[in-house]
C-alpha cells in the first residue's frame, strides 16, 4: 500500500522523536532497557565500581530458580527498580521488586503457550528476551505471539498473533522497538518457512507492514532507487536467486538480534540459513539467507543488504547481533556495523552502505580462503560445498554451531576499542540428502557428525581489534563459549561457560579475575547496572539448554522417558553439569 | 535439481503397493488394524484429541522388509529431522533407549504417529496410509533395544 510521500515522512519524524527519547533511556547505566543495552547493542557498561582490581570480592548476593528447565538464553532488563526475567517455554514473565529486601515479586505473567511449539522449535524451547519502551515490556510467546504487558501492574496490554506454528513458525527472538514500531521475527530455518520480520504498532499491537526475506520485490519491500545494495544492482534479487520456488520454502528466519542507528534510522538484522540444507535442491545465491538486512523501521522498507554466505552450504545462519559503534579504519573514522558470523569471518561494514571494510577468520576457518572486499564475496573452496551430489564431505571448519553462536552476543567497549567475543572451535563432516517439504515438520535432511577443531580445547573468549581484523588476547575454554558477554568501564568483561562458571576477566589483558560455579551451564548473557542502593549489581541467567540440550541431550535429568547417550566429541559434558533455570545477581 | 516431494511419494506408492498386504480387518475378528480417521490438515490440534481406546494389531508384526520399508519412510517423512538419524533422538524423545513417554506397545506407537502427540509430534494419519504407518511402527520395534541402565558412571 502506497503512502503519500509527505506523510510517511511526517510519521518518520514523529518515531523519530521517540526514537530519541528512548536512545536516551538506553544510555543511562543505571538501567538495562533493550536487550543489547543500547540500540548499538554493544553491552557496554558505563558503571565503574567493580573494576579489574577489585572484582575477586564479587560474591552472590540473591539467587531465584525460574522454575524452568530449558535453556536460558537471553538477558533480564532493569527499568527504574524493577528486574525482569523471560523465562523459556512456557515464557513466564516475572517482575522482581529490587527496592525491597529480597527483591520479592510483583507479579509473574503466565501466558497460554501452545505446548506443541516446543516440537516445532528446533534447538530447544528458548527466549532471547523482552525490550522495555513507553512503560511497556514487550516480548515473544514461543508459539508465535507478541504481547506488550504493563510493565508497573503486569497487565496484559496487548497480544498479537504474528507466526504460524503449523508452517513451522516459533518465534524466540528479542523484539526491539524504534518509535512506535515493534520488530518482530520468526524462526524455523529447519522448517521451510518464509522467512520475514514485522513491524507492530506499539500503542495496538496491529501489524503495520510485513517484509520478506526473499521472494520479490513487493514482498521483500525493496523498491527501485531506495534499495542500494553495494554489491549488488538490479531488481527482485530475492527472487532471481533463487531456483524455481524454492524460495518460497528457502527459510532465512529472524532469531537473532537486532540494532538501530537513529541518525540514519535504519534498523539492522541478520537473517538464518536457506533450506533445506542440500544446496542443490535451492540453486543460485539465496537472497537474503544468510544476510544483514537494513530497514526503515517505520514502513520496513529495504535500503540495502549484504548477503555473508552466498548459496549457505553450511548452515551459517547470519543471526549473530551487528555491533554499531564508530571506527578508525585506514585513518578514517567510519560508522561501522561489526558482526560475527557462524561462517568463522568476523566483518566490519559501512553501516550506510554495507560495504566491506574488514573480513579476517576469528577463528579456524577453511571453506572459504578469504572475502573478496572488492565483490564482498567468500573465495570459496570447491572441495568444502556440501550438495548432495559431493556424498559426505569431510572436515569443514567451523562446524554449524558457528565460529559463534549467534544466540551469544559479543560486547564492544568503546574504552579499549576492543570486542569480547564467545567463540567454539569445532568442525563437521556433512552429507546431504534430498529434503521432502512437509508443512510444518523438518526441512533439513543431512547427516553431520561434529569433530573437535584443532588444539583440543572446543571454545574460547577472545578479545578481537575489528579495525584490523585480529584476535587480541583469548581465554581457552574446555567447552564451546555459549553465554553472551558484557563489558564496563571497570574494564572488566564477564561471560560464561557450559560446565557452569561464570567468570570475569580484565578487559585489557584477557587475564582471569574472578570465577564462581552457577550450578548450570551458563547459555545466558550477562548485564550489569545500579541498584537502588546506589552499587554496581552483575546478573546472569544459568540453565543450559538451546542446541546445546539437543547434541549432549544427556545433560538433562528430568524425563525418565528419554535418555541420550554423550556426544562424542564432548563425552564429558553431563560430568559438569545439568539443566536448570537460575538467575543469579551479584555484587562487591 | 531432484525434487524432494516427488521422490517422497513414490517411496510412498512403493510402499503402499510393495510391502505385504495388510491383513484385512473382516479376517480380523478380534481386533482392529486402523482407528477413525483424521485428516492431516488437522495435525495442529490432533494431538490433543483423545483417541479411542482399542487395541490395534500390527499386520506386519515383526515382518523384516516392512521394517525396512519403515526405514525408508522414517528419513522420507522427516521424522528423522526431530528424532534424528537411527531415533537417537534431537527436538524430539530418542527412540532407541528402551524408554517409552506415551507407551512402546505397537497399539500406542501407532496412536504416536497417526494422532501425534502434545508437544509437537505432528499427525501423520491421513497423510499417510495405515500401512505406512504401521511400516514405521515395525522400523522403530525392528531397532536393537538396549536394556535399561539406569546409571552412567565416569572413571
Amino acid at each position: 500500500m502506497a503512502t503519500p510521500f509527505s506523510l510517511r515522512a511526517a510519521i518518520g519524524a514523529l518515531m523519530l522523536s521517540t526514537a530519541l527519547a528512548n536512545v536516551a533511556l538506553a544510555q543511562d547505566d543505571g538501567q538495562w532497557t533493550l536487550p543489547g543495552k543500547d540500540f548499538g547493542a554493544t553491552r557496554y557498561s558505563g558503571l565503574d565500581e567493580i573494576t579489574a582490581a577489585n572484582v575477586e570480592r564479587l560474591r552472590p548476593t540473591w539467587t531465584f530458580s525460574t522454575g524452568v528447565l530449558g535453556g536460558h538464553e537471553g538477558q533480564p532488563l532493569v527499568v527504574d527498580d524493577t528486574l525482569y526475567a523471560v523465562t523459556p517455554y512456557p515464557n513466564v514473565l516475572y517482575a522482581f521488586d529490587l527496592s525491597k529486601e529480597d527483591y520479592p515479586l510483583k507479579y509473574k505473567y503466565r501466558p497460554d503457550v501452545n505446548p506443541a511449539s516446543v516440537g516445532v522449535a528446533c534447538c530447544d524451547a528458548v527466549n532471547r528476551g523482552a525490550v522495555y519502551a513507553e512503560g511497556k515490556i514487550v516480548y515473544n510467546l514461543l508459539d508465535g505471539r507478541t504481547v506488550a504487558i504493563h510493565a508497573e501492574s503486569g497487565a496484559e496490554l496487548w497480544q498479537t498473533k504474528v507466526a504460524e506454528l503449523t508452517k513451522g513458525e516459533t518465534i524466540t527472538m528479542a523484539p526491539l522497538v524504534v518509535g512506535d514500531r515493534v520488530l518482530v521475527g520468526a524462526s524455523g530455518g529447519e522448517y521451510g518457512i518464509h522467512g520475514w520480520i514485522k513491524g507492530l504498532d506499539l500503542e495496538t499491537g496491529d501489524v503495520v507492514w510485513t517484509g520478506r526475506n526473499m521472494g520479490p520485490d513487493s514482498v521483500v519491500l525493496a523498491t527501485p532507487g531506495t534499495f542500494k545494495s553495494y554489491y549488488d544492482t538490479g531488481t527482485d534479487l530475492a527472487l532471481s536467486s533463487w531456483s524455481g520456488d524454492s524460495w518460497q520454502r528457502g527459510g532465512a528466519p529472524v532469531w537473532g538480534w537486532l540494532s538501530y542507528d537513529p541518525e540514519l534510522d535504519l534498523v539492522y538484522y541478520g537473517t538464518g540459513n536457506p533450506g533445506p540444507y542440500n544446496a542443490e535442491q535451492r540453486g543460485g545465491d539465496n537472497k537474503w539467507s544468510s544476510s544483514v538486512l537494513a530497514r526503515r523501521p517505520s514502513d520496513g522498507e529495504l535500503i540495502w543488504a549484504y548477503q555473508f554466505t552466498p548459496n549457505d552450504n553450511w548452515d551459517y545462519d547470519a543471526n549473530a547481533e551487528n555491533i554499531l559503534t564508530e571506527l578508525e579504519i585506514d585513518g578514517r573514522s567510519r560508522n561501522v556495523l561489526v558482526h560475527f558470523d557462524k561462517n568463522g569471518f568476523a566483518y566490519t561494514l559501512d553501516r550506510a552502505t554495507g560495504e566491506v571494510l574488514v573480513a579476517e577468520p576469528f577463528v579456524e576457518v577453511n571453506w572459504a580462503e578469504r572475502i573478496d572486499l572488492e565483490t564482498g564475496r567468500p573465495m570459496v573452496d570447491p572441495t568444502k560445498l556440501t550438495g548432495k551430489s559431493q556424498g559426505m564431505v569431510r572436515n569443514i571448519c567451523p562446524n554449524l554451531e558457528g565460529g559463534k553462536s549467534p544466540a551469544s552476543p559479543a560486547s564492544y567497549s568503546p574504552k579499549t576499542g576492543l570486542f569480547y567475543v564467545p567463540t567454539n572451535n569445532l568442525c563437521m563432516d556433512w552429507q546431504s540428502f534430498d529434503a521432502a517439504y512437509i508443512q510444518g515438520t523438518p526441512y533439513v535432511s543431512a547427516n553431520i557428525p561434529y569433530t573437535a577443531g584443532p588444539g583440543g580445547h572446543l571454545g574460547a573468549f577472545i578479545a578481537w581489534d575489528a579495525t584490523t581484523g585480529q584476535r587480541v588476547w583469548e581465554i581457552k575454554e574446555r567447552f564451546p563459549v555459549w553465554s553472551g558477554s558484557v563489558v564496563t568501564a571497570g574494564d572488566v568483561t564477564f561471560y560464561g561457560t557450559l560446565d557452569g562458571w561464570f567468570k570475569a576477566a580484565d578487559a585489557r589483558t584477557g587475564e582471569l579475575l574472578w570465577k564462581f560455579k552457577v550450578g548450570s551451564g551458563v547459555v545466558g548473557a550477562p548485564i550489569t547496572y545500579r541498584g537502588p542502593d546506589g552499587k554496581q549489581y552483575v546478573a546472569v541467567y544459568a540453565g543450559i539448554g538451546g542446541d546445546w540440550f539437543l547434541i549432549a541431550g544427556d545433560v538433562r535429568s528430568d524425563d525418565p522417558a528419554d535418555v541420550r547417550p554423550p556426544s562424542d566429541f564432548a563425552p564429558d559434558l553431563a560430568r559438569y553439569t545439568s539443566r536448570g533455570g537460575m538467575l543469579w545477581i551479584f555484587a562487591l | 535439481m531432484k525434487r524432494k516431494p516427488i521422490l517422497a511419494l513414490s517411496l510412498l506408492a512403493l510402499a503402499s503397493c510393495g510391502g505385504p498386504e495388510p491383513v484385512d480387518s473382516e479376517t480380523v475378528t478380534t481386533a482392529r488394524n486402523s482407528p477413525a480417521a483424521v485428516r492431516y490438515d488437522q495435525y495442529g490440534s490432533a494431538g490433543n484429541l483423545a483417541p479411542p481406546a482399542e487395541e490395534l494389531v500390527n499386520p506386519f508384526n515383526g515382518d523384516p522388509s516392512a521394517a525396512e520399508q519403515g526405514e525408508v519412510i522414517f528419513g522420507a517423512m522427516n521424522c528423522d529431522g526431530c528424532h534424528g538419524g537411527g531415533g537417537l533422538g534431537f527436538v524430539g524423545p530418542s527412540l532407541v533407549d528402551g524408554r517409552w513417554r506415551y507407551g512402546g506397545a505397537d497399539g500406542a506407537l501407532f496412536h504416536s504417529i497417526f494422532y501425534g502427540r502434545s508437544h509437537g509430534m505432528p499427525a501423520y494419519g491421513g497423510l499417510i496410509s495405515d500401512a505406512t504407518v504401521w511400516q514405521l511402527v515395525t522400523y522403530v520395534r525392528s531397532q536393537p533395544l538396549p536394556g535399561v541402565v539406569p546409571t552412567v558412571a565416569w572413571p
